[in-house]
């Protein structure tokens, strides 16, 4: 799974739900929850996760979208599967992945080098562990 | 090929049942027999090992077992039984419980070799733990070399690192001896480990045949990853709805939208399913934060 290191900025919410603002290799990312564990607060250190079928990759300007987190990444490398294809980037020291389908590379014509929108909605994104 | 067609009125867990199973089994395969309890399981054990009576035919390697009225006594169908008990006599050595079934003293040494029981030959039952009691139970059936080995629930009393220890051996033995072996197990890591085949009973009929991940896979539609679970609350926080669910003797938590939270009640028995891409595994120390 993919893993990346932030801060926790703010917390917004209740007892049963929460949305979590972090920032990431200086770019911001949040989350939405259910009920977090207590030891979490505005400032602490953790590790968000991502499973790499849940990062949607785009290209800048994207227009008005949902998605709240939009980082900008730039891709290292590429493996072409025959129906599936490995997109890997970097965030600050961060090394993720995307998985796409074949499709979609082809029809954005992607390539190493370029910068480009990584995408994660809220729900995807999960707290590992406090660092 | 081991044929079977059996017959028997049993009284179940809600009231009386049949047992009726018709099954080819191929030599030397290693089948489990799952299924709640009162399925008929045991009783097909028992009724293969002519410890039972049943109506019907039981054929092995051509040579008639049961055929109506005529029924080949136990002590003569060649098969070897070990109970989730162990039934071992406690007044002799384990070598001695080895050697009342059969006094060929070598293939005795052999098998206590082959599960490393040599250094506790001349010591008794008594002293033994539940695991190598249980490995004694399984050499003894084993000494006079079986053609059919019958095995219910064996280690369903032993802890889980010994239950590892005993598939690795009951395996090891199913092979060098060319058993065809019929096993009763509820754990799924077990049956998934040691079977190529397992047969689900339910109210004493086959109710699923096949390999134990097609039998096993909990799928609901293209979803592989699914769990049966009892709904025990939903609450509503923000525009969402949050369902409590007990699965096993864990409690988890399943975001529901606002038509889905109107479908269920507490107390629905409920299918929680996603698709394979979505969950993610860690150790199981690490606890991640949804």
């Amino acid at each position: 799974m993919n893993q990346i290191d932030a801060i926790i900025t703010h917390i917004q919410g209740d007892e049963n739900i929460n949305v979590v603002s972090f920032e990431a290799a200086g770019q911001p990312m949040r989350m939405m929850a259910l009920a977090l564990d207590r030891s979490l607060k505005t400032g602490a250190r953790v590790k968000l996760g991502v499973k790499a079928s849940n990062i949607s990759l785009g290209r800048a300007p994207l227009g008005p979208i949902s998605i709240s987190n939009q980082l900008k990444v730039t891709i290292t490398h590429i493996d072409t599967g025959k129906l599936l294809s490995s997109v890997k980037f970097s965030l600050g020291k961060a090394r993720l992945e995307s998985i796409i389908t074949r499709d979609s590379l082809d029809h954005m014509n992607l390539q190493a080098g370029e910068e480009i929108v990584a995408l994660i909605k809220s729900s995807e994104l999960s707290i590992l562990k406090r660092l | 090929m081991i044929e079977i067609a059996v017959r028997k009125a049993l009284i179940g867990s809600n009231g009386p049942m049949k047992l009726n199973v018709s099954l080819e089994i191929a030599e030397k395969s290693f089948v489990t027999l799952a299924g709640e309890s009162g399925s008929g399981k045991t009783t097909l054990l028992r009724i293969l090992a002519g410890l039972e009576k049943a109506e019907g035919t039981i054929t092995v390697s051509g040579k008639k077992w049961l055929a109506g009225p005529r029924s080949l006594p136990t002590q003569k169908r060649e098969i070897g039984f070990v109970f989730q008990d162990y039934a071992l006599f406690d007044n002799m050595t384990i070598l001695n419980n080895l050697l009342f079934v059969n006094k060929e003293k070598a293939l005795a040494d052999h098998l206590l070799d082959l599960t490393q029981l040599s250094e506790m030959k001349n010591r008794y039952p008594g002293t033994l733990s539940g695991g190598q009691k249980q490995r004694v139970a399984l050499c003894r059936a084993l000494m006079n070399r079986p053609k059919i080995l019958l095995m219910d629930e064996p280690l369903s009393a032993l802890d889980p690192a010994m239950r590892s220890k005993l598939q690795h051996d009951i395996l090891k033995l199913h092979r060098e001896f060319g058993t065809t072996t019929l096993m009763i197990s509820h754990d799924p890591s077990e049956i998934y480990h040691l079977a190529d085949r397992v047969i689900l009973l339910d109210h004493g009929e086959i109710q699923n045949d096949g390999a134990p991940k097609e039998v096993l896979l909990h799928v609901k539609g293209s979803q592989k990853f699914s769990l049966t679970g009892e709904l025990l609350e939903i609450i509503q926080a923000d525009v969402i709805h949050i369902a409590i669910i007990a699965i096993g003797q864990q409690i988890v938590e399943v975001v529901l939208d606002e038509a889905e939270s109107r479908l269920f009640k507490a107390g629905d028995t409920i299918e929680v399913s996603t698709k394979a891409f979505a969950p993610t595994i860690s150790k199981a120390k690490d606890k991640v934060q949804r």
